[in-house]
């Protein structure tokens, strides 16, 4: 997938605005930290190098390797208990590993020299039970770690935040607490939430498997945005209608071992491995989900208001 | 039957019942409260750190806390520190620590102990995924500590936290096993210059009942109003 051209004076704040950041202009030279090579525009975003993970005798990761490209948008799915969610969790580091290195946009996870916070920081990250901050208000939740983690003034993280909350379509509930938002909505105020950091990357862990089924579509929706204005994305997600339309990759986990990493036209047309064609044929018949997204539905009109992107 | 009883001598020790008595528990609750609030909460974040040296240490200051009885330690502390202080300075004479600051000490240390069990509680009664939220934020232990986790605990929390200062409030009458001036010592003193012991000590009791009474009813009043939403 192929990044939509930025206009040089964008009138709204994009989704996806890394490359447009102020504060990227001191950051980007050295990467996420200071003094490690950028990734240039289609290069390696998020590097998985033959990592392997214990829980004490219990191996939850096996030798696993992908990369991720720039502006490239990876499903990751598998049977429960695989590993996905550990998989996108060490890519962040909030799990730890034994083996193997992890690079994002540059910076080596496991390694002495890496400040984890500032590389967290600039990796976006969604929940399945979106993990607001139940204490403090929609903006405030918008805005405590742009303050916090990056310093920002408390306006231009206001500005920032509530702009984003526009752009997933709920202004109206800038000074509700989460508590008084349906799943969904507190799901979309979670990426917005994410994205106010100005992310290089985002990683989904089940985003909508928590949700009622008619809440499904709106979160789905604010991601296929995101994927438009070129956002690198990793997600972990069993609706494979969304993934089928979305997705640019598709890689199948099953026992902590990377079984299939294939574009999703060969996933879904003729998928290698016994195992994935199992987990294929059982996924699309349980419907657990609800009804899968299909293709058709994708293609009409988001039934959220997402401002268009500035073109000219 | 109750004329035998001389109920005036409350009125005319008012004064110094409340002025010095009552002044002085109210002062040792709220700095040992304040203080245990502080280093309790410290306590309890030591034992969750689950850094080797520190964790032991916590929780080994806890568990000694809670296995010896407080009356000896009130004590056993106003004589020994004098000279525990002057060892560590290295003076020959014990150095002077008033009976306030022994008692204060005290009770803010044995507070500290309650409060991070209380905490403790409070604290890993938060879900994980919010650590894991504000850690895929950017935010450092501590920041994840006081922007995230401990609002929450604290919110959780109210109930117990003001019934553990409720009783707080009834254990500084301990204090008077140092002969000190608190609401406890106060009447008793009076009660013994003038012989009144039942009138001197009803009225105590009466007083203490009704400041307890009146602060439980305030904690049942204020629960669910504090807590978070989820
Ligand atoms: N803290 C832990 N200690 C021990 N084992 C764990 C721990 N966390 C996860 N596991 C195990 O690791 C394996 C992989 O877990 P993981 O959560 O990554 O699976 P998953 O593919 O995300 O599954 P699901 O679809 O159910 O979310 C599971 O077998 C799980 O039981
Ligand atoms: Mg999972």
């Amino acid at each position: 997938m192929t990044a939509t051209p930025m206009p040089e004076t964008a009138v709204t704040t994009p989704i996806a605005d890394a490359d447009h950041a102020p504060e990227d202009a001191g950051l980007r030279p050295g990467g996420l930290v200071y003094g490690a090579p950028a990734a240039a525009p289609g290069e390696t975003m998020i590097a998985i190098d033959g990592i392997s993970k214990w829980y004490g005798d219990f191996q939850v990761l096996t030798n696993c390797t992908t990369k991720v490209a720039k502006g490239e948008f990876v499903v990751v799915c598998g049977p429960s208990g695989s590993g996905k969610s550990t998989l996108i969790k060490c890519v962040n580091a909030l799990e730890p590993f034994q083996k193997g290195q992890i690079t994002v946009a540059g910076t080596k996870v496991i390694d002495k020299s890496t400040n984890l916070p500032k590389l967290r920081s600039r990796v976006g990250m969604v929940f399945q039970h979106f993990e607001l901050f139940p204490h403090l208000s929609i903006t405030d939740n918008l805005t405590i770690a742009q303050r916090k983690v990056l310093g920002r003034s408390a306006e231009d993280a206001k500005k920032r935040g509530l702009d984003l909350l526009a752009r997933v379509g709920l202004s109206a509930h800038a000074d509700k607490f989460p508590g008084q938002l349906s799943g969904g909505q507190q799901q979309r105020v979670a990426i917005a939430r994410a994205l106010a950091m100005n992310p290089v990357v985002m990683l989904f862990d089940e985003p909508t498997s928590a949700l009622d089924p008619e809440m499904v579509g709106e979160v789905l929706d604010v991601m296929v945005e995101l994927a438009k204005e070129g956002m690198t994305m990793m997600v972990v997600t069993h609706e494979m209608g969304f993934a089928r339309k979305v997705a640019d990759r598709v890689i199948f986990m099953d026992r902590g071992e990377i079984v299939e990493d294939a574009r999703k036209e060969d996933f879904f047309g003729s998928p290698r491995s016994e195992r994935a064609q199992t987990f294929l044929s059982k996924i699309l018949q349980h419907r657990r989900y609800g009804d899968p997204i299909d293709t058709a539905a994708l293609s009409q009109p988001s039934r959220i208001r997402i401002l268009p992107m500035p073109s000219r | 039957m109750l004329s035998n009883f001389d109920f005036g001598v409350i009125l005319t020790s008012l004064p110094y019942l409340f002025g010095q008595g009552m002044v002085f528990t109210l002062s040792l609750t709220v700095m040992a409260a304040v203080g245990g609030t502080v280093i309790g909460t410290l306590i309890a974040l030591a034992r969750l750190s689950g850094i080797p040296g520190l964790w032991h240490l916590a929780k080994a200051y806890v568990e000694l806390c809670r296995s010896v009885p407080f009356v000896l330690v009130i004590f056993w502390f106003y004589f020994l520190v004098p000279y525990i202080g002057a060892y560590a300075i290295g003076s020959k004479t014990p150095i002077q620590v008033g009976a306030f600051s022994s008692a204060l000490i005290t009770f803010t240390a044995f507070e500290a102990a309650s409060f991070a069990e209380i905490m403790r509680a409070g604290i890993q009664s938060i879900p994980k995924g919010q650590t894991a939220a504000a850690q895929a934020l950017g935010m450092t232990y501590w920041q994840t500590m006081t922007s995230v986790i401990l609002p929450q605990a604290f919110r959780n929390m109210p109930p117990l936290l003001l019934t553990q200062k409720i009783i707080l409030f009834q254990d500084t009458s301990l204090v008077y096993v140092l002969s000190l001036t608190d609401f406890m010592g106060a009447p008793s003193k009076i009660a013994q210059r003038d012989g009144r012991l039942v009138e001197m000590y009803l009225f105590a009791a009466v007083v203490y009942f009704t400041i307890c009474f009146l602060a439980s009813f305030l904690v049942r009043r204020l629960q669910g109003r504090f807590a978070v939403i989820r």
